[in-house]
């Protein structure tokens, strides 16, 4: 039998099919895979089996998850289509996958034997679709809750993405206007605050009273023992002077001195008031209670105690943030990182590259051992990621820039010393062979016809090092390698987005920079 | 006057590139060593100044004998041979200068050369061998932006810097194209005619050796097959030349060489 000549998918004139077609097909029924097999397609039959195999693995484990509490199959997998309709999709594509792998297995086993015939792929193409389709449900994708959720995470994004508020402060200072109340009232309740020119001051109204009390006594209705609370006296309280358009805090000073901020009983959060553009507010609050059990009485009997109004105001123009400035400082000690680590990584790397150059360490057995135990070092090395360099090195070190410069050198001598080593290797022998020629010696040799041809490559090889190093320094903090890493994580977990969002601005634009400068040197080299 | 006796050269593989080799070339000679790709011209070549180990026999030249050179010696006699390469094996990121230079380098201390100190004579040399080849206004370029007829007179220039005796040239023109050939090929008759500097030069190209070799050997699969004086090789027929370079071998008619020009054997 002659194949016809020049066909892409040309098979080996294969042998014909062990069994009949439909027998196959029934194979394939029970065992996917084997009648494709014994139909003379061993590596596909094996595919087929392998994929069945891991897919219903993969299967019972996700319908496992999904429904944990029910026994008996069937109302495990109802339930799971119930709660993730995805699985239904699964189900239907995997049922696909079965039927179409016993008519592959008629097909296959009715053209073995012949020649030229392409073998259908879709079977493969429908054990892919079941395999991604799983894939999607392992990965919990929603992208629908992807789009919602966009939407609720906006006011977030925004501080990250506009975080410029934070960049600069203002000096601060607290002002207080205070009031005096006496408990209980006398003939002589405690005077009015006297007004005050520029300085805030309160005027309460009245200067005594009663702060809520508790007491457990019977109830005379229920005669039952309860809690009964006694409501203090209601003041009103105006305040003069304040600085217009910052919130301003009520304070309590009880009769033992301690102090304690207003709480709003209705909202359970702290009072705040806002006074108008003369430095105006009024508020009427229910005296609290006081804190513990004693009430420190003067000599008259009454206790003394003072009511607040506290205000974090503004003083003079404004100034950088701490957190810009720390932000600024971090991304300086960043770079740094990065360039010692490149530094470090050059020096150690280039005799390291000598000794993982095949053409120099061919010459002999034990040479060429060298070149494959330094080479193994370095894929092993270059295969761990900075980040893991990192936490073994702050073992060592402990925590700061120290042990992420000591990462990145790491693994800048692994990627490096290959990158160098093929830059060796791909050196042009005929220079070399004329400067020999010469009558040069070998200082010279390696000076006029070795080092010109691999300086350029080294030089662009150590700036792209040095690019990737800062990449990397940005975010070998995340485990403690020092760096603006570190303070990003410690702000983000704080919530503290505008500035995590300075971080982020930060290490942009460093990158960006660096990616165009970097380019830019290595244009001129390459 | 050079002498070669029963050269030899067994590369580690076993390879015989040179079997018992021997001829003699007298000073002023224009010497154009024949024969296929892989016959042996390069490793002849590169035995002469021993940039390849011969494996056995001598090469005698002024009374020395090469072959048995070692170190600091060996390196002196290098001195003496200007070598012309193929490929021009410039150092392509350096500057022309510095290629120039290099040349001087088994003269000069090692310790100033190591940062790219040449004394005056040596740099006042550079530039008459440059203005000699008509390529001073190209100094400060780097090699790799010359063109290739370029590049050549550079490689010539690197080798005119060591005071040669002898040059050497392993297929110069091979990289060239005709006009540039017969060009660079003038530069070393000129250079053997003025300066009487001997030149052993392999070509492919019979219509050149005819024109500028003054005696010929040719070489065949390690042996000497072929020896012969400039009258002898300007009778040489098509047979004799085949009897060298084997049945595929084809000559060049003077008119191809004023446009399109095939080598005599494919490479």
């Amino acid at each position: 039998m002659k194949a016809k000549k020049d066909r892409v998918y040309k098979e080996e004139p294969s042998l014909p099919s062990l069994v009949p077609a439909w027998l196959a097909a029934l194979l394939s029924a029970i065992i996917p895979g084997l009648g494709q097999s014994l139909g003379r397609a061993i590596k596909r039959g094996i595919i087929i089996f392998g994929s069945f195999a891991s897919l219903v693995g993969l299967l019972i484990w996700r319908f496992r998850i999904a429904a944990p509490r029910d026994t008996g199959i069937v109302d495990i997998v109802l339930k799971a289509f119930r709660l993730q309709p995805v699985f239904i999709v699964i189900a239907v594509f995997f049922g696909l996958m079965y039927i179409w792998n016993i008519v592959d297995a008629y097909q296959v086993s009715k053209a073995a034997g012949k020649p030229d015939k392409r073998k259908p792929v879709i079977v493969f193409a429908l054990i892919l679709i079941v395999f991604f389709l799983i894939g999607w449900q392992i990965g919990k994708i929603d992208l629908y809750g992807f789009v919602t959720q966009f939407d609720d995470s906006f006011p977030i994004l925004k501080q990250v993405l506009w975080p410029w508020e934070k960049a600069i402060s203002y000096p601060t200072e607290e002002v207080i206007g205070t009031a005096e109340l006496g408990y209980p009232c006398t003939d002589s309740p405690p005077p009015q605050s006297e007004p005050r020119e520029e300085k805030p001051y309160l005027i309460a109204d009245p200067t005594c009273g009663t702060p809520t009390l508790e007491e457990v006594g019977k109830n005379p209705e229920t005669d039952e023992w309860e809690r009964m609370v006694t409501p203090g006296t209601v003041i009103h309280v105006e305040g003069f002077n304040f600085d217009p358009d910052q919130e301003v805090e009520i304070w309590w000073r009880d009769s033992a001195g301690r102090f304690y901020i207003h709480r709003d009983l209705e909202t359970d959060t702290n009072l705040k008031v806002m006074p108008d553009e003369d430095g105006y507010f009024e508020v009427d609050l229910v005296w609290p209670f006081p804190i513990g059990d004693t009430i420190r009485t003067n000599v008259q009997g009454v206790a003394e105690w003072q009511l607040q109004g506290k205000q974090i105001s503004r003083i003079g123009t404004w100034e950088i943030s701490e957190e810009l400035e720390l932000a600024f400082v971090l991304m300086i000690e960043t770079i740094f990182i990065g360039m010692m680590a490149t530094f470090f990584g050059v020096i150690l790397s280039v005799p390291v590259s000598f000794l993982a150059a095949r053409n120099l360490m061919s010459a002999n057995a034990f040479t060429l051992g060298i070149y494959y135990f330094v080479r193994f070092i370095l894929n092993v090395i270059r295969s761990i990621e900075p980040l893991i360099w990192a936490i073994l090195a702050i073992i060592i070190v402990g925590l700061g820039p120290f042990a992420g410069i000591l990462a990145l050198t790491v693994h800048s001598i692994a990627a490096l010393g290959k990158l160098y080593s093929e830059a060796i290797e791909s050196i042009d022998p005929g220079p070399i062979e004329a400067v020999q020629a010469t009558g040069a010696n070998w200082f010279q040799i390696v000076m006029f016809g070795v080092v010109p041809q691999i300086i350029p490559p080294f030089v662009s090889f150590t700036i792209y090092r040095w690019d990737i190093n800062i990449r990397m320094s940005t975010i070998i903090g995340i485990v403690g390698g020092g760096g603006i890493g570190y303070i990003l994580v410690q702000w983000i977990r704080n919530w503290k987005y505008q500035e995590a969002g300075i971080a982020v601005w930060f290490i942009a634009i460093t990158v960006a920079v660096l990616d165009y400068v970097s380019a830019e040197i290595r244009e001129r080299f390459v | 006057m050079l002498e070669i006796r029963n050269l030899t050269k067994i590369y580690e593989d076993g390879t015989k590139a040179l079997d018992n080799v021997s001829f003699s070339v007298p000073d002023g000679e224009f010497l154009v060593v024949i024969g296929l790709s892989g016959s042996g011209k390069s490793t002849l070549l590169r035995c002469i100044n021993r940039l390849i180990d011969p494996t056995d026999g001598e090469i005698i030249w002024n009374g020395e004998d090469l072959a048995k050179l070692q170190g600091e010696d060996l390196r002196k006699a290098r001195r003496k041979i200007g070598m012309v390469f193929q490929h021009f094996n410039l150092v392509e990121r350096s500057t022309v200068l510095t290629n120039l230079l290099t040349g001087r380098l088994g003269y000069a201390k090692t310790w100033p050369t190591m940062l790219h100190r040449f004394s005056k004579a040596d740099r006042d040399k550079a530039w008459a061998t440059l203005a000699r080849m008509g390529i001073e206004d190209q100094a400060h370029k780097l090699a790799r932006e010359l063109s290739g007829g370029q590049q050549q007179r550079v490689g010539i220039s690197r080798a005119l810097m060591q005071d040669p005796e002898l040059m050497l040239a392993d297929e110069p023109v091979a990289s060239l194209d005709p006009v540039l050939a017969h060009s660079i090929l003038q530069h070393l008759e000129n250079l053997n005619k003025e300066d009487e500097l001997t030149i052993i030069c392999s070509l492919h190209y019979l219509d050149l050796v005819q024109r500028y070799s003054t005696s010929v050997i040719g070489l065949r699969e390690g042996h000497l097959v072929y020896q012969g004086t400039k009258k002898e090789i300007q009778k040489m027929t098509d047979d004799e030349f085949k009897t060298i370079y084997g049945e595929e071998a084809v000559r060049i008619s003077d008119t191809s060489l004023e446009g399109s020009v095939g080598e005599v054997v494919e490479e």
